[in-house]
């Protein structure tokens, strides 16, 4: 009993026992991750080039704002557990973040307590383990038929985002319509303009997702000192 | 077809591998967390069975993804890259990246341009991870010490971020469907996107979410609730796929 009473830790503890199991597997990713090309280059016996990596600076300074950008404007959205795995495992914006959001509105958790931690860890992780699975299942087809299952299935993946949004706005919109209007109207117009002016590719849905943020970022504080909301 | 070293696929499964035991791990501390302080069981269940249920359809593209980018790479490093961090918009762009930067220095054999390509790959990913382990718990405590202090403001903060990733979401959809309205888009994929599908698309999820929503409430049917949006994926991508199979807008 009184072993049992020990184990039992506070909300500050058990968050702090996230952090340090998730900073772990972040650095065991991060290790694994490195050696892909160093394992290549060992089995092919060749170095990358150094001259088209240095070329790349820019693109790669790019990248890694944004994935800074990233990191942290989700934090508040993933949770603890859901931050670190989510980072590790990708596709936040069309899978981790949806399932989660999913997860919290089935179950109704308040906002910001740690019943909403618990469901958005346990989503997420179940998403991650379903979306391995699958992908391990689908390397023997691909080996074999990678042709027609491109074929088949390509068409239909560039609106497979439209189809997940389609459904959230619709259960999103009674709780956020007021924040969410000025942001929507604000990127609407960026995106008219950016395709008037011929750079609309540059605003796909990544970028725009960004955008959206810091707009409602900064509408909603204002709406928030004006006791709008 | 490209092909991929043994060690890779061997580095590939156990990457595999601690991203499943990492998730188990999660799953197993926050379920005892659950139990710990009171949460119902149904909540737990009804996570687990919703967070399964919703990722098999979004998980597909991710199949599709590595089956576009094997023609360059092989078989074994866009399934690593797709199984960590990786998602296929970034890592095509990342590649093609590579393939300008090595056309610009002259020649190059299949071997530098997969050992490029990589290094350029997992260099450009590797910031928003490197956040977490180095300054995310001091950045959350700061949120903690906000939500201690003004609840409110915190709960606020949080909804302006969903409503900007709503609104940026929703936006993009909206205006790059509606100005590719009769000039479809093929991306580097080689997928084509047409405008009215994709905006047939988005309003067919609304639809059919919205009668899932009737069902619910109308018909009493409480089931519907943990199904509602794999279902309006399902449905909405075969609306989709008929729009496309039938080539009405080709």
């Amino acid at each position: 009993m009184r072993k049992q009473k020990q184990e039992i830790l506070t909300a500050s503890e058990y968050n702090n026992k996230m952090h340090s199991t998730g900073r772990i597997f972040t650095w065991i990713a991060l290790g694994l991750i490195m050696l892909v090309p160093v394992i290549y280059c060992l089995e092919a016996k060749v170095l990358p080039d150094g001259e088209a990596i240095l070329k790349s600076l820019p693109f790669l300074l790019g990248y890694l704002a944004i994935g800074l950008v990233e990191s942290i404007s989700y934090a508040p959205l993933l949770g603890t557990a859901g931050q670190y795995m989510s980072f590790i495992t990708g596709n936040i914006s069309n899978l981790k973040l949806p399932c989660a959001i999913n997860a919290q509105t089935l179950t109704k958790v308040k906002p910001g307590t740690e019943e909403q931690e618990i469901v958005t860890t346990i989503a997420i992780a179940v998403s991650t383990i379903v979306t391995t699975i699958i992908i391990i299942i689908g390397l023997v087809p691909l080996f074999f038929f990678r042709e027609q299952i491109v074929g088949v299935l390509s068409p239909i993946s560039p609106y497979v985002i439209p189809a997940i949004f389609g459904g959230l706005t619709l259960v999103l919109i009674a709780q956020y319509y007021k924040i969410a209007l000025i942001p929507f109207a604000a990127c609407i117009i960026i995106c008219v303009v950016g395709n008037l002016l011929g750079f609309g590719t540059s605003l796909g849905q990544s970028t725009m997702v960004l955008v959206g943020m810091a707009v409602s970022g900064i509408s909603t504080t204002i709406l928030y000192k004006k006791k709008k909301i | 077809m490209v092909e991929s070293y043994i060690s890779i696929f061997i580095l590939g499964g156990a990457i595999a591998l601690a991203i499943i035991l990492m998730s188990v791990f999660f799953i197993i501390k926050a379920v005892r967390r659950a139990k710990q302080i009171g949460m119902d069981k149904k909540i737990i269940k009804d996570t687990i069975r919703s967070g399964a249920v919703f990722s098999i359809v979004p998980s597909i593209p991710i199949v599709i993804g590595i089956g576009i980018l094997m023609q360059s790479l092989g078989l074994a490093i866009p399934w690593i890259r797709l199984t960590v961090i990786g998602a296929l918009q970034y890592e095509l762009i990342a590649m093609n990246q590579a393939q300008s930067a090595l056309n610009a220095s002259g020649g190059y054999s299949q071997e530098v341009f997969i050992a490029t390509a990589t290094v350029i790959m997992t260099l450009s990913i590797i910031s928003g991870p490197v956040f977490n382990a180095i300054f995310y718990k001091k950045y959350q405590n700061k949120l903690a010490a906000l939500q201690e202090k003004n609840g409110k403001l915190m709960n606020t903060v949080t909804g302006a971020l969903l409503g900007g990733l709503l609104a940026g979401m929703l936006s993009s959809i909206l205006v790059g469907g509606i100005f590719s309205i009769g000039h479809p888009v093929t991306d580097g994929t080689g997928a084509t996107t047409y405008g009215e599908v994709t905006i047939i698309t988005l309003v067919s999820g609304m639809i059919i979410m919205g009668l899932c929503g009737v069902v619910l409430k109308v018909f009493k049917q409480k089931w519907i609730e943990s199904y509602a949006l794999p279902i309006t994926i399902l449905g909405a991508l075969a609306i989709a796929y008929a729009f496309t199979a039938t080539g009405v807008f080709a």
